[in-house]
């Protein structure tokens, strides 16, 4: 990518896609509509979703092999649609089960990314555990699927707008990262130039750039990230598991606290009464 | 040192999920799927510590995951247990039944009338009636049609 010319291209590449996206999630968001009305906006969105993410990907930078990047293409876009899909679905149980889907993806960008534990255990948690607990409340709590305050949103375009606003941010601090070390280098130098009348130490030379491909943690991994988390982090690991003690202990305690006049409809129905 | 592209597409792919996962706690009414947002946005989050970590060939990203995730369990398991609570003290999964609890200068929410969720939208094949009509089993009556 050359310094301007190509930025400046990208840059605004992203800024249609931004506004492609804003513009998709605010058709997709449930606004009430029923019917035609609705069918059609959720096409037009899932049109305009679509070229939102053409434009993300083309904005992309390429990796190394085509096996790799088509790999990472694929989990990328399950990731990113579940997670529309479970934001814009009108049925909280639809929406649980495309947030499983979401889960697979990113589990998958985890493996590419060579955290082959976080990876199995995003799947194990989040989707054997947690998902199910959430698709258990929704059963006992809301049984019949959508319900009338499913259909509507709160402020459907400003939210769509917030989203695309700050994911334009993100990407464009992202983009600029791989512009090259001009800025980012340049402030230490200049603050240690105004502060010090010795001349700056030379720096150490920098740890060699990743080879093509390798990833520094990939040897022996989940035995090394084991020995990381039990060696340097004991005691946070120590302290998430009294966290998550305290919090077993605090959920029994609010769940079971019933009102007062049920509490007395219990203790006379034990007591015969 | 420039991060190499896989770090940078990690890093835009946990952005998107990190949005989206804000444009649904701004945006959706029930309280779970707001809740299914806020682990949308901790998955965002996630990808780009695994993705730093990546970049500094450094553990500190993984095991913060460790962490997310333990986190995560936790929140999941409070948050869930409210939501219960107040399921049963309003009938509702919805936030707004508890907007007596908003700022005071700000406007109450007044739900329009939605029209009816018409079923017959969703369209069915139709098949060429043939043969005797079967015995109905009343037990099949009372089955749900869809969750």
């Amino acid at each position: 990518m050359t310094p301007d010319g190509g930025l400046s291209s990208t840059g605004s590449i992203l800024a249609v896609a931004v506004g492609c996206a804003a513009a998709s999630l605010w058709l997709l968001l449930p606004r009430g509509e029923t019917g035609l009305r609705e069918r059609a906006a959720r096409r037009f969105g899932m049109l305009l979703g679509a070229l939102a993410l053409v434009l993300f990907v083309a904005t992309g930078r390429r990796l190394g092999g085509v096996g790799e990047e088509v790999v990472f293409l694929i989990v990328a876009l399950v990731a990113v649609i579940g997670g529309v899909a479970t934001v814009v679905t009108r049925s909280p149980i639809y929406s649980a089960i495309w947030f499983a889907l979401a889960l697979a993806g990113v589990a998958g960008v985890l493996l590419v990314l060579g955290a082959q534990f976080l990876g199995v255990a995003t799947i194990v948690v989040y989707a054997g555990a947690i998902l199910v607990m959430f698709l258990f409340v929704l059963m006992l709590a809301q049984p019949t699927g959508m319900a009338s305050y499913d259909r509507v949103s709160n402020e459907p375009l400003l939210s769509a707008v917030a989203g695309a606003v700050l994911l334009g941010l993100l990407t464009l601090f992202i983009g600029r990262l791989s512009a090259g070390p001009g800025e980012c280098c340049a402030v230490p130098s200049r603050a240690a130039a105004m502060v010090g009348s010795k001349p700056p130490a030379p720096v150490a030379p920098e740890p060699p750039a990743e080879p093509a491909g390798g990833d520094p943690l990939a040897e022996n991994h989940v035995a090394r990230l084991g020995g990381e988390l039990f060696g340097r982090h004991l005691l946070a690991v120590e302290a998430a598991g009294v966290l998550l003690l305290v919090a077993l202990i605090g959920s029994i305690a609010i769940v079971s606290r019933t009102p007062p006049d049920e509490r007395a409809d219990a203790a006379a129905w034990r007591t015969g009464a | 040192m420039t991060p190499s592209p896989l770090v940078l597409n990690g890093l835009v792919v946990g952005a998107m999920l990190f949005a989206l996962g804000l444009v649904g706690i701004l945006a959706r009414r029930n309280l779970i799927v707001m809740f299914l947002s806020a682990e949308l946005m901790l998955q965002g989050v996630s990808v780009s510590l695994v993705s730093w970590s990546r970049h500094h060939g450094d553990w500190g990203g993984h095991v913060l995951v460790i962490f997310v995730l333990t986190v995560a369990a936790c929140e999941a398991a409070l948050a869930l247990v409210f939501v219960l609570q107040a399921f049963a003290r309003t009938g509702r999964l919805d936030a707004a039944a508890w907007q007596s609890l908003r700022e005071s200068v700000l406007p109450r929410v007044v739900d329009r009338e939605l029209p009816a969720n018409d079923a017959a939208a969703m369209e069915f094949p139709r098949l060429t009636p043939a043969g005797v009509e079967p015995e109905h089993d009343p037990d099949a009556a009372l089955e749900r049609e869809h969750v």
